[in-house]
């Protein structure tokens, strides 16, 4: 059964997401709807504060960045496991577009990608199983320091290690 | 050489901790063998036709003597006593079991060693110029920048994860070593009128199936923005990049998709955004890895030149070597030695713990213990005084690395073939053997000159088929093994890829096939012009149509 993982730790799901667009009436509460569907929902959809929008992974979501980072929730579709179009995607909108609701993926995702994800800005991933998703809250931590700058290190190893130097921090 | 930081240490042990986790949970039956693929592979390890073939890294080509000697210790202990110089300047071991891997990995992070991202869809191996540093012709170290960009590239959180392999390949010389017009991005750096380093980037270079060479993409960047402009491009590719077929997804694809103005128009959309932010280096950060490539202390050498002269008047065999294997050293007194693993009857690239012993305890006794792998899959001592030369040529005879056919016909560049390789549709290292059989005049090769002749066996192009002056590939005619040959690629300054002469032969015909092209150069040449030029002044025509007579 999929497996929600929430700021690293198993979570409960009260989000739907669908697939498919539903016409504005019936929408439910807490939906995740697809981004054509949320577009054309228009106004009316913009103004309501619990729905969020799932994106593809090859989504250029430049055009509607504001009101997308106005959202609560944004999902981003992983469509296999060796798909890194999602990180660019995810880091993209943390740290360019400034949102700051939850930012989950789901979709194909193995727990060994979840360093990656959690490390672009993702807060949220969706797992085959309860033993996947613990491997994933697991991988997390496999690794301490990276080189790279990325939504959760906003310098690089060279800046921190210099700064952390010159402050007499070990 | 650069010497790991405790940071550096520590990102390499625990990924050697993360790898036998991975390994773990496979073994378990947690994970498929295809997920598990993408794990191992982005640590260097493929499943071969025979066993798993570990690639370890060697970044940009560059080995301590102790590294080499850990290298040679694995060798013994997991594999069958020997390793494979690669074209991406790695090593690689063909007999290690899946169980081990996490052993030999955490055998080599103990001495800053490490596999991670010598396969897979990620960013791979930097590589250069095998005389970085070293040579007469270079205008800027390109170390300093492989090192850091090695760094950056190292697990990024969101380039690991590519439509395809990406390769990067940096040159500071006059001459291209680095091939940087094949790569996915090639980097030359230059010092600029200002007496500043700056970088040209050229993207979109590429072999496998569909070769092509890099355009200029960026002149004259300053270097402080290395990082964030190499950001900015595979943002962009991971981004567009196909990734519905595989022999469509490199970079050079959708820089002829995109045309190169239209993507230069957007990596350089994206680099505004990222320009002068927190990944742009420090002064400090470059003079830290500066730091660590500084030139060693040279000493003052005794005149070698009537020494020299001598023993190359004794023996035409050193007179040989010296000629074609050794190259001038920007500081006087010291030579650039090239040990060939080309000697007739030995898989091109191959060498024995003995040989790499060997090679390590020479690098101490005759250098400042540092060692190169060159991508024509060759050792390369950096830092050897020109007294030393003769005895140093006596005891590379001893371990049969002492070939002196550097550049010329027999220096073939060859990949593992279908003796190892799953992918090959025919085997290159017999092919090899028949050809160096065929052609073993020492004066005839000199008098041939310089020719590149490159062997892949499948459209992979891991032996860079398309850049030899003769390139041989391996194709698949309803089971059997055929090979196609072409001419005119060259991998240097001037790349250009190579013209197929037409129908693929069978391989017992390809040393008459070679022979006959070669008879053809020495009717057609002028002078001493060499190989490549003659090609490209009487076009393939002539060539061919020897060829095809002597294949009968």
């Amino acid at each position: 059964m999929p497996t929600l993982v929430k700021n690293l730790g198993v979570a409960r799901d009260d989000w739907t997401l669908l697939e498919a667009p539903v016409a504005p009436p019936h929408v439910p509460e807490r939906a995740i709807l697809p981004l054509a569907a949320w577009l054309e929902g228009g106004a009316a959809f913009k103004a309501r504060t619990d729905m969020g929008v799932w994106l593809a992974g090859d989504a250029d979501p430049e055009a509607n960045a504001a009101a997308l980072a106005a959202l609560p929730l944004l999902a981003i579709h992983i469509p296999a496991f060796a798909d890194g179009r999602g990180l660019s995607l995810g880091a993209l909108l943390r740290t360019r577009y400034g949102f700051g609701g939850e930012l989950r993926a789901f979709g194909d995702i193995l727990p060994d990608l979840a360093p990656y994800l959690h490390r672009c800005g993702f807060d949220a991933f969706v797992l085959a199983d309860d033993r996947a998703a613990h491997a994933a809250i697991e991988a997390v931590g496999a690794i301490t320091g990276h080189y790279q700058a990325s939504a959760t290190a906003p310098l690089p190893a060279f800046r921190r290690l210099a700064r952390d130097a010159a402050e007499g921090v070990g | 050489m650069y010497r790991y930081t405790e940071f550096d240490q520590r990102f390499i042990d625990e990924r050697v901790a993360q790898y036998r986790q991975q390994t773990r949970r496979y073994l378990a039956g947690e994970l498929t063998d295809e997920q598990f693929q993408q794990l191992r592979l982005r640590n260097g390890l493929y499943i071969q036709r025979l066993a798993p073939m570990l690639r370890v890294a060697v970044p940009y080509g560059t080995l301590s003597a102790t590294q080499l000697r850990a290298l040679a210790d694995i060798s013994r202990r997991y594999d069958k006593g020997y390793g494979h110089l690669t074209t991406r300047q790695n090593v690689q071991f063909n007999w290690p079991t899946l169980e081990a891997v996490p052993d030999i990995l955490a055998d080599l992070a103990t001495v800053e060693m490490h596999a991670i991202q010598t396969s897979g869809s990620c960013i791979r191996n930097i590589t250069t110029d095998q005389f970085a540093g070293v040579a007469a012709d270079e205008a800027v170290d390109p170390r300093p920048y492989c090192e850091i960009t090695r760094q950056w590239s190292s697990q990024h959180p969101e380039f690991d994860w590519l439509p395809r392999k990406f390769k990067i390949a940096l040159n500071g010389a006059a001459a291209d070593r680095a091939a940087t017009q094949v790569h996915d991005i090639g980097i030359r750096v230059r010092r600029d009128a200002a007496g500043q380093d700056v970088f040209d980037f050229l993207v979109g270079g590429g072999l496998g199936r569909t070769p092509a060479i890099g355009g200029v993409i960026r002149e004259g960047l300053a270097v402080e923005h290395l990082l964030t402009y190499l950001e900015a491009i595979l943002r962009i590719y991971n981004r567009y990049g196909r990734r519905d077929n595989k022999y469509k997804a490199r970079i050079k694809i959708l820089a002829r998709a995109m045309t190169l103005p239209g993507l230069k128009e957007r990596v350089d959309a994206e680099w505004a955004h990222l320009q002068d932010g927190p990944g742009t280096l420090t002064a400090a950060e470059i003079q830290r890895v500066k730091a660590h490539f500084a030139p060693p202390a040279y000493a003052q050498q005794a005149d070698a030149t009537a020494l020299l002269a001598e023993r190359r008047l004794a023996s035409p065999a050193f007179n040989a070597w010296m000629r074609n294997n050794v190259a001038a050293h920007r500081a006087p007194g010291y030579a650039i030695v090239t040990l060939s693993t080309k000697l007739t009857g030995v898989p091109p690239g191959d060498v024995t713990d003995v040989q790499m012993d060997a090679v390590a305890d020479w690098a101490d006794a005759y250098g400042h213990g540092e060692v190169r792998i060159g991508h024509e899959q060759n050792f390369i001592l950096p830092d050897v005084p020109l007294g030393q030369l003769p005895e140093l040529w006596e005891r590379a005879t001893a371990q049969g690395l002492a070939a002196a056919n550097l550049g010329l016909l027999t220096d073939m560049v060859c990949c593992p073939g279908g003796d190892y390789c799953s992918l090959a549709n025919a085997k290159s290292i017999p092919l090899a053997e028949a050809i160096q059989r065929r052609f073993d005049d020492r004066d005839y090769l000199h008098d041939l000159g310089q020719i590149d002749l490159n062997i892949s066996g499948c459209m992979n192009a891991c032996g860079h088929h398309h850049v030899g002056h003769i390139g041989i590939l391996g194709v698949d005619k309803k089971g059997a093994e055929f090979y196609q040959v072409s001419l005119g690629g060259n991998a240097g300054d001037d790349a250009s890829l190579g013209k197929i002469l037409g129908p693929s032969f069978g391989r017992e015909e390809v040393p008459d096939v070679i022979e006959g092209i070669l008879d053809v150069f020495v009717q057609e040449r002028r002078e001493a012009e060499p190989f490549l030029h003659c090609v490209r002044r009487i076009g393939i025509e002539p060539f061919r149509q020897r060829a095809y007579a002597n294949a009968g």
